[in-house]
């Protein structure tokens, strides 16, 4: 696959892909737009390669992942996984449309599951793909994750009308 | 069927609010590899030093080492020496030589 074809690939999916980078980063505007371009830069040196360009968005997805979180590492704020296996409780009042802020207090591996399921329209096979791990997991995953989710967002519209 | 309407609802209102984010532009990526320059001009002085090495040292004038001292003899029975210098001795005669043939 030549430059011209990887940059029209690329440019296809730039949004899609700046919004992954800032969900794989907590969020962070500034450390997406760095974990961006340093996984456009690995694509475009050749050090990750395109088998298949029908899985352009999953190959894409994965180096976005892996670039964040080394990223991350560098900032020293990876959690462990057996830290955020467990759900975070709600102790302050979380607004009901700070989207962002419910869904970060998803454990780690179900908050990707279900954001790619849910906000970029990917099966759960092509999450297992990305998160490398076997579709069973990926599976659990999901299943769990939409369980807390829906649990938090119900405890958020609790928070609000008992707040009224 | 899953009853998935709760978190269809929450991602939607979520990719709304994302609408108003603002993406940056699609970088121009320069890739680190080499330009062709780099390995060209390490190439041409690699060439030219060649080119200098190569050129042909200049020829010593070597010093005569060798003095070649000869005692000829002209028409009128008159010996004379001539003395020469060279680099080389093509011949050379024992001086006692002449004993073998005249005895």
């Amino acid at each position: 696959m030549n430059r011209s074809q990887l940059d029209h690939i690329l440019k296809a999916h730039h949004r899609d892909a700046y919004l992954w980078a800032r969900q794989c980063c907590s969020f962070e505007d500034e450390m997406a737009k760095d974990v961006l371009q340093q996984s456009y830069l690995k694509i475009l040196e050749g050090h990750a390669k395109l088998k298949d360009a029908s899985k352009a968005k999953t190959w894409l997805f994965s180096i976005i992942r892996y670039t964040a979180i080394d990223e991350l590492r560098k900032a020293e704020k990876v959690v462990s996984l057996m830290d955020s296996y467990d759900p975070i409780e709600i102790k302050e009042e979380v607004d009901g449309t700070n989207y962002e802020e419910i869904i970060k207090l998803l454990p780690e591996m179900q908050r990707e599951v279900i954001l790619m399921v849910f906000y970029h329209q990917m099966t759960i096979a092509q999450s297992a793909e990305i998160l490398q791990i076997g579709l069973g997991t990926a599976r659990t995953h999901y299943d769990r994750g939409k369980k807390k989710l829906k649990e938090l967002i119900t405890k958020v519209q609790i928070q609000e009308e008992y707040g009224k | 069927m899953e009853n998935n309407e709760q978190l269809e609802r929450f991602f939607d209102q979520m990719k709304k609010q994302d609408e108003q984010l603002e993406i940056p532009a699609f970088p121009e990526v320069k890739t680190r590899k080499f330009s062709f320059w780099i390995p060209a001009g390490i190439a041409a002085s690699m060439g030219l030093a060649f080119l200098v090495i190569q050129e042909p040292a200049p020829i010593e004038n070597v010093k005569p080492e060798v003095v070649i001292i000869t005692l000829q003899e002209d028409e009128n029975q008159n010996q004379h020496f001539t003395i020469e210098e060279s680099t080389f001795l093509d011949t050379w005669e024992s001086p006692t030589a002449s004993l073998l043939t005249e005895y």
